[in-house]
């Protein structure tokens, strides 16, 4: 087990924070928010590709956590794929309407592999699992397809209409992908 | 095959975390899970293998829309109207994909509205995305572009070194060739092995009024390593330097022009060490030949 402090495995924190935000403590949203903004803004931005943009959705997404929390089912999952899930919701929803309003679908700026081949991010927290870590552990193709289901909220049949792969190169490609980056952490 | 490795097999619990299944499978791969620690496992270590994949985009908020986006959060939630319908809501499942719509109850959750709507708002939202849809499809093309570019430059400058080299070929056979055809004034003086070597051959074409030298090679033993053939010139039986042998006329495959010669009887050829000696090493000459 990696000894970085990852927000994405549970820690005995966690169980107080999500208590505290139950009991309708506002102070702890703010620490909610020190400790959780990063990780949903990296997504609800590398999916609507805009700062502002994804600042609006980054608040809807907080709000919407506050009020559900009652609801979020500790024997579920973890906070944080609780919480990472609603974000990518969002912001997947919001790039639909986009997508919608502008009449056709625009393709993402970095979704070529190009592009992927010389993407650099701008910025993340080196404290965590970098990026360029989890690059080296996946090819290119595997990048590909993760970012397009994952960023880009498509299906595994979407993914490969758009690729144009068969499914079947697509659905090994995501589950080479999952399994290399569920060896990281193991 | 044990059941639950099927199942894990299946691809099911793959489509779960990213979000791809309708309630009804969710619920199935959550069963699943339930019932077999074997999946519940697998199902774990999809879920934090995605998590860390979330998590290493992490991107600090811009410093200027940390605080607006705080205190309005905080507003938002400290309404008290806004609180109690809200608590009720069902919990929002995974779901992502365009055939797995939200259930309209979750729809329904007033969250963060934004006050203003102004019909002038709307037109500018509107032209915006459109200005930035246009934009993203530019700025992917401009990008390809760019890296075709870059391709065709690369592979440009590679036939231009390619057509400089078969230039500079050209050139040296041309003056070879011309060398060969036309020698007025130009004497051809065989030089044979000597006893030591009988087979090594080479030929000398001097041309006494411009005092030019070339040397042509037909074969010649190979040399020790550290030595190079050096010609030499016999004029009036003192031996006179014309110049090392390149290594590729020593073995032949060119002619080579030589110090010029001013006045010479025979032509011969020993073996020194790299650079040339000043006097010859005659124990070590390999061919010789008068004019």
């Amino acid at each position: 087990m990696s000894d970085l402090p990852l927000i994405s495995t549970p820690t005995v924190a966690e169980a107080a924070l999500v208590e505290r935000l139950r009991g309708g403590d506002q102070s702890a949203m703010t620490e909610f928010y020190d400790r959780y903004s990063a990780a949903l803004y990296g997504v609800i931005n590398r999916i609507v590709k805009d700062e502002e943009e994804a600042a609006d959705v980054l608040q809807e997404a907080l709000v919407k956590i506050w009020h559900s929390m009652a609801s979020y089912d500790t024997g579920k999952g973890r906070l944080f794929t609780w919480v990472v899930n609603i974000s990518r919701n969002l912001a997947i929803d919001k790039i639909r309407s986009r997508q919608h309003r502008v009449g056709s679908r625009t393709q993402g700026l970095d979704d070529s592999l190009a592009a992927q081949r010389q993407a650099a991010p701008d910025t993340f927290r080196p404290e965590h699992i970098g990026l360029q870590e989890i690059t080296r552990k996946l090819v290119p193709e595997q990048r590909q397809v993760i970012d397009l289901l994952y960023f880009g909220g498509f299906t595994q049949s979407e993914a490969a209409e758009e690729l144009n792969l068969p499914l079947g190169t697509v659905k090994t490609r995501a589950r080479t992908a999952l399994k290399i980056l569920a060896k990281l952490i193991r | 095959m044990e059941e639950y490795q099927s199942y894990i097999e299946s691809g099911r619990l793959e489509q779960y975390v990213l979000g791809e299944l309708d309630p009804a499978a969710q619920a199935d791969v959550e069963q699943w899970a339930a019932r077999s620690p074997q999946v519940r496992q697998e199902l774990d270590e999809l879920l934090a293998g995605l998590g860390v994949y979330a998590e290493a985009h992490a991107q600090t908020v811009p410093a200027g829309l940390r605080d607006k986006v705080l205190s309005r959060v905080l507003a938002e939630i400290g309404r008290p109207d806004a609180q109690a319908p809200a608590a009720a809501a069902p919990a929002p499942a995974m779901r992502v994909s365009a055939s797995n719509p939200q259930p309209a109850a979750v729809a329904s959750v007033p969250v963060a509205q934004a006050p203003r709507r102004s019909v002038w708002a709307m037109a500018a939202s509107v032209a915006l995305l459109l200005s930035l849809g246009a934009n993203a499809l530019l700025y992917s093309r401009w990008q390809q572009a760019n890296t075709d570019l870059v391709a065709a430059q690369n592979s440009q400058a590679r036939f231009a070194q390619t057509s400089q080299v078969m230039e500079r070929r050209l050139t040296t056979t041309q003056e070879q060739l011309h060398l060969l055809r036309s020698p007025v004034g130009y004497k051809m003086v065989a030089l044979a092995g000597t006893p030591a070597h009988p087979t090594a051959r080479a030929r000398v074409m001097y041309n006494a009024t411009a005092h030019r030298v070339y040397v042509d090679v037909q074969q010649l033993p190979p040399l020790p390593p550290g030595k190079q053939y050096q010609l030499w010139a016999l004029d009036k039986g003192k031996p006179v330097d014309a110049g090392v042998l390149a290594a590729n006329t020593a073995s032949g495959d060119s002619i080579q022009q030589m110090k010029d010669i001013a006045s010479a009887q025979a032509f011969a050829m020993t073996v020194e060490p790299v650079g040339g000696s000043v006097g010859p090493t005659l124990a070590t000459m390999t061919v010789i030949g008068n004019i």
